[in-house]
């Protein structure tokens, strides 16, 4: 028995001999390829996620018991965003966005919830090689349960410089997707695609390794395309306010289809405190705006009709 | 949440190369001669028991063998209306193509050519496969020989929803009292059982309906293909029909979204399927309606939608052979 477990834990960590054929020559080399995904596959999917920020729908892969997960810069947009992790299953998880490499297109997001969660291995040796089996998973078109992720079978056709590409074909809501050696290690996250099918781009892990504290630590590193860095002071609210006696700002008019009035805020209303702080003078909320970005979000106190209530949301882009 | 799918534009990936820059041939990649070359026991199966269809000399489509004498089952949308049909098996060229019957659920036709002795499909006895199984299924051909393309099962098999929504394919005169018919769409079920121009809908399946927005109500929750009663009145008199829901998508074309912008030629019939099992074969939507074939050469279901980019359907074997046994009997001898 014990030599069997011990076969069985040196065959996951021996690199496949298909990979080292230019190609697969017999049916027993497509088995071996087709029993390995099968193998590494149930884990491979129950790590993979679907991550929800703002209006957008991307893929993500947890690499942690705890629920730290590998995505992709232009799928997570910025650092300490609010975020949607859903699991396989359907479970929606509350994640908060950590930290982006935003010319290299890597990002991670961190579950807040707490819970062990299922998780695969990262290639920390990069050792995959030109022409190796890959397969990739990810959530085409968005979150759909009676399907699950999909998954792709292709191999890395291409490296050069900070990409991988390979012949797995991606499509929009796979960005940030986990792409998998046949031994089930991560080895890249699904960034861009090409014209043609054939051509699909992957962020190799080592980008992640190379910066893995400045992404724990929620840094904004390197400059675009893939994120934008925010700007301080840039966001729009959509709200003109005169102070009132007896302290709060009274709202004198409110932007059209501005964020403050998607969120529900009338004239008339009056602001008590916003982000917890308590407001007096019109100068307070600006002082607070000058501090926050587009995209931030905000939390209103406020009075109507002699009823308190909180409304929360984010500012736009002025 | 109205998702937008995340991926980043296509980007042109024909820069400068990169110092260290390492390519593989295109032979060696999952499309390439060398790989195809491994599946050379499934493509003679395709060789003998897929049919190419021609349009003149564009290929249009792909068929599965299914008797020795002819009987040939097709996508219909893509050779629905086609005039100058003709079907290759093997070597040899049919240019005298019958269409038998068709099935609109599944949007296949039972096509017959003049030939005896083809190679049937064997069909397999499951479409069960675990995902990462290969399947291989018809690509480009030539004249004279058929080429193989290979990929995985991709997904769970599973019902692809009618995009859009059920339709009844007419449309009503606006701002009126009564459902009155204005037109009827030359696809639609409707369309199938005479409905015309001053046809007053008067009830749908015992219940009545007077408004645009009630009918609307009452078909929400209806799955393409079923059926549905309705009562009209037409010249004064009261008509009971049972009139076969659209795929809404099968009556208008869908508007392109992002992701179909990025998926070449995808099948325009890609929704509205009972069940359907999902593999990454990259097919454009002139190679559906061919086999798709297992590691053994058994046929474990026919292509039928080329979704997108990333994803291709089949009708899964199971009801492929009820499908087959039903067009059959619809045969007029």
């Amino acid at each position: 028995m014990t030599v069997l477990l011990l076969c069985g834990s040196m065959r996951l960590n021996a690199r496949e001999v298909v990979n080292d054929l230019t190609a697969p020559e017999s049916r027993k080399d497509l088995e071996t390829i087709q029993k390995s995904v099968e193998r590494v596959l149930p884990q491979a999917r129950a790590a993979t996620v679907c991550i929800e920020i703002d209006e957008g729908s991307g893929t993500g892969v947890i690499v942690s018991k705890d629920g730290l997960v590998l995505t992709a810069a232009h799928v997570a947009t910025g650092v300490k965003k609010k975020a949607t992790v859903i699991l396989e299953d359907g479970t929606r998880l509350k994640a908060e966005t950590l930290g982006l490499v935003a010319d290299k297109d890597a990002a991670m997001v961190q579950i807040l919830d707490r819970g062990t969660y299922p998780f695969v291995e990262i290639d920390r040796a990069e050792s995959t090689l030109l022409g190796d089996w890959v397969f990739s998973l990810g959530h085409a078109g968005g979150f759909d349960k009676e399907r699950g992720s999909v998954v792709r079978l292709g191999r890395l056709v291409r490296i050069a410089g900070a990409t991988f590409q390979s012949d797995c074909m991606l499509i929009g809501g796979d960005s940030g997707g986990p792409l998998f050696d046949l031994s089930g290690k991560l080895v890249g996250i699904h960034s861009r695609v090409g014209q043609q099918a054939q051509v699909n781009m992957h962020v190799p892990l080592a980008e992640f390794v190379a910066n893995w504290d400045g992404l724990i630590n929620g840094e904004f590193i390197g400059e675009g395309p893939y994120a934008e860095k925010p700007e301080k002071g840039n966001g729009y609210l959509g709200l003109a306010t005169d102070s009132r006696s007896g302290g709060g700002l009274i709202v004198t008019k409110v932007g059209l289809k501005s964020p403050a009035e998607l969120a529900g805020i009338k004239n008339g209303d009056v602001l008590l405190k916003l982000n917890g702080v308590n407001l007096e003078k019109r100068e307070q909320m600006q002082e607070i705006l000058k501090n926050l970005s587009a995209g931030d979000e905000v939390t209103f106190e406020i009075e109507r009709a002699g009823k308190l209530k909180t409304i929360t949301f984010n500012l736009s882009e002025r | 949440m109205n998702a937008n799918w995340i991926l980043p534009s296509i980007i042109c990936v024909l820069a400068l190369p990169a110092l260290g820059q390492q390519s593989l041939d295109s032979a060696y990649r999952t499309t390439g001669t060398a790989v195809l070359a491994a599946f050379e026991p499934q493509r003679k199966v395709l060789q003998t028991s897929s049919a190419v269809l021609l349009d003149g000399r564009k290929e249009i489509g792909y068929g599965v063998v299914i008797s020795s004498e002819g009987l040939i089952l097709a996508k219909w949308s893509e050779v629905d209306l086609v005039v100058g049909l003709s079907v290759t098996v093997d070597q040899t060229t049919y240019p005298d193509v019958k269409v038998l019957a068709k099935d609109p659920r599944w949007d296949v036709a039972l096509l017959k050519i003049d030939a005896s002795g083809l190679v049937p499909v064997v069909f397999a006895s499951t479409s069960d496969l675990a995902q990462g199984t290969w399947v291989v299924a018809n690509g480009a051909t030539t004249r004279t020989t058929r080429r193989a393309l290979a990929g995985i099962i991709s997904a769970k098999s599973r019902e692809i929803p009618a995009s859009g929504g059920a339709a009844l394919g007419v449309t009503l005169k606006p701002n009126s009292k009564i459902l009155e018919v204005i037109e009827v769409h030359e696809k639609s079920g409707a369309s199938d059982v005479g409905l015309k121009h001053g046809d007053v809908i008067l009830s749908i399946d015992g219940k009545a309906v007077k408004k645009i927005e009630e009918l609307g109500e009452l078909l929400k929750d209806r799955k393409a293909g079923s059926t549905i009663q309705m009562i009209i009145r037409r010249e004064g008199k009261e008509i009971l029909l049972d009139v076969r829901l659209s795929a809404r998508g099968e009556l208008f074309t869908d508007q392109m979204n992002r992701n179909d912008q990025m998926s070449g030629e995808y099948s325009p019939r890609r929704s509205g399927f009972p069940r359907v099992i999902q593999h990454d074969i990259l097919g454009s939507r002139h190679v559906q309606g061919g086999p798709l074939l297992d590691l053994d050469g058994r046929c474990v279901g026919m292509n039928i939608a080329r979704a997108n980019r990333a994803e291709s359907f089949a009708i899964p074997v199971e009801e492929l052979k009820l499908l087959a046994e039903t067009l059959k009997k619809q045969t007029p001898n």
